[in-house]
């Protein structure tokens, strides 16, 4: 059964579609990364799924719970982390936890343990008695991550978890979502696509209310135009060089650079998605006897998946 | 560090165990900051002030208990009409503007607990206001001591008293806040903005209030019993003198039920309205 399963959902605000037809499903133990420009409808899925905005049309379900006919029992079975970490600023860290806790129905003994262990396992350690007012945009987050984290819930979902860390709290974040990893299923949204790359199996590239692409970061950026990409320098006759290189076969185009300093030129070929044509490369400039000093393939990135999904033109 | 004893959390699905622990921090939330003392300071200022406007009164006027002299009074009424706004104004809108309310819309919580915890948070702290007036017997008493040791026995300077004249009194302005708090949560419900919610509220219990004393300008026409029996100054008046009647009650709790039943579907209304 999956952990998650997302049917047509749709949401409309006035005129606005924020989402249209979004049909996907997360399995158990899957980390899924959320991508999309600002504004693309991340959040607002995101929100769907917690049951805090109501889709228009279509439905949702978690662990089996469907969000609209059995909303507490989907919630029971979520952890949630929303955007910018909304937090009563009046209360203390451990305060807050343990009302975080018992609102989720831990009871008895069990608020001190599941407190204690969040409060642990986030890192949250020497702040537990401060008022959440005075915390740094570091600690508030986590201590929005170990709200989410209460009551060790199967499916977490985290917007924006890094946002405004430093690259320190960012790897601490990341550590620890990783390790969470082995036994929850986690939903993250990002601006950070090297962190994307780095802990999520799965992605989902949304744009505009629709989803573009949901698969894991290998298949994604397999296919990918920016894939065949190979830049070289080197010294010499520039003209025949690019001429020669583009009667190779898989060859589409060569780009020529604007020429670098002490006489290096500068070419991009691009080709087939997922060929190498740097041996063929080196051989046409060895054959001529021209220096060359790099000669580099591209591999794609997210960024790339990213840019070429996303992009208007 | 990673081990969480997952199996021996202890869960309840109890709907009284969230409705306290909601209940608890919203209560919490008066005691625990300074929001809810400089409330109780000036009750507690605004209630010497009519035990002195009362007693003054008491020198030229008698036939009355104490208690209807405090309550009869325009400063009773500027304390009355604004306390609840100034209790109530927070507790749906800054849940809504400080973004709380998504922590608790996506907890297994349900709009009716969220509703009635702060209601009744609200209520109990309303109640608290007054406990500082259970004293007054006493300080009556005190007050007669010291009157009989130092003027052997002057029967004008004693105040006399029967339970009647505290009870009465306090429990008009009891079940009377059963209704107020609950439009002032109403009102709360309304919008995001605590001044609005306030205003709104304020503006409310004034209408309400003038309503009852609409037959004082109109004379009596056919419906003015129905503005006699809505008459909040009416009901303080027959309570202070010890006529304790049963159909206020049936009006301000219904009121408060209809209320907190229209709060619950605003509540929901404007998360499915965002």
């Amino acid at each position: 059964m999956s952990m998650v399963t997302v049917e047509h959902l749709h949401k409309v605000f006035g005129r606005f579609t924020a989402v249209k037809d979004a049909t996907f499903s997360i399995e158990k133990g899957e980390i899924v990364g959320f991508l999309g420009p600002n504004g693309a409808g991340k959040t607002t899925t995101m929100k769907m799924l917690t049951g805090y905005l109501p889709p228009t049309a279509g439905t949702a379900s978690i662990a089996g719970h469907d969000i609209i006919d059995q909303p507490l029992e989907a919630r029971r079975h979520l952890g949630y982390m929303p955007e910018n970490v909304p937090l009563y600023e009046d209360m203390r860290v451990l305060q807050y936890l343990e009302y975080r806790a018992r609102l989720k129905g831990i009871c008895g003994k069990s608020v001190r343990q599941q407190v204690g262990w969040v409060v642990d396992r986030c890192g949250l350690e020497p702040k537990r008695k401060n008022l959440i007012r005075t915390l740094s945009k570091g600690y508030r987050q986590r201590v929005g991550l170990a709200d989410a984290l209460l009551g060790d819930p199967d499916l977490l979902i985290l917007d924006e978890p890094t946002n405004g860390l430093d690259p320190n709290q960012i790897r601490q974040i990341r550590e620890l979502i990783r390790s969470l990893a082995e036994d929850h299923t986690v939903i993250l949204s990002t601006h950070i696509l090297s962190e994307v790359e780095m802990i999520c199996n799965k992605v989902i590239i949304i744009d505009q209310g629709q989803i573009k692409a949901n698969d894991t970061p290998t298949n994604l950026t397999r296919g990918l135009r920016a894939a065949g990409r190979v830049s070289i320098e080197f010294k010499g006759d520039l003209d025949v060089v690019v001429k020669e290189l583009e009667a190779y076969e898989p060859v589409k185009k060569v780009i020529v650079e604007e020429p670098l300093p002490g006489g290096w030129h500068h070419v991009i070929v691009r080709a087939e998605p997922g060929t190498d044509t740097r041996e063929k490369a080196a051989a046409i400039i060895a054959a001529h006897q021209f220096p060359m000093r790099h000669i580099y393939r591209h591999i794609p990135s997210l960024e790339d998946v990213f840019v070429e999904m996303t992009r208007k033109d | 560090m990673a081990e969480n004893a997952n199996t021996s959390i202890t869960r309840t699905r109890s709907w009284f165990y969230t409705l306290r622990t909601i209940f608890l921090r919203e209560f919490r939330s008066f005691l625990g900051t300074p929001f809810g003392w400089v409330i109780l300071g000036c009750a507690i200022a605004m209630q010497g002030f009519w035990l002195q406007t009362a007693l003054q009164i008491m020198t030229k006027a008698t036939g009355e208990s104490i208690m209807f002299y405090m309550l009869d009074n325009v400063n009773f009424w500027f304390f009355f009409i604004f306390i609840f706004p100034l209790i109530t104004m927070r507790s749906l809108a800054e849940e809504e503007s400080h973004g709380t309310m998504e922590g608790l819309l996506t907890a297994p919580v349900t709009t009716t607990q969220i509703v009635l915890g702060k209601y009744f948070a609200s209520l109990l702290f309303y109640i608290i206001l007054w406990l500082p007036m259970l004293l007054y017997p006493a300080m009556s008493d005190l007050g007669n001591l010291y009157t009989s040791i130092r003027y052997d026995v002057v029967p004008e300077g004693r105040i006399d008293y029967t339970p009647a004249d505290w009870y009465g009194p306090l429990s008009i302005l009891f079940i009377s806040g059963v209704f107020f708090i609950a439009l002032g949560i109403l009102c709360s419900a309304l919008t995001r903005s605590q001044i609005i919610a306030g205003i709104v509220c304020t503006c409310a219990i004034i209408i309400y209030y003038f309503m009852g004393r609409v037959p004082e300008l109109w004379g009596e026409f056919p419906a003015a019993p129905a503005f006699h029996y809505m008459s909040i100054s009416e009901q303080i008046g027959s309570f202070t003198r010890g006529l304790l009647d049963t159909r206020p009650v049936v009006l301000y709790v219904s009121l408060a039920v209809l209320m907190l039943a229209v709060t619950t579907r605003i509540v929901d209304y404007r998360r499915w309205h965002r």
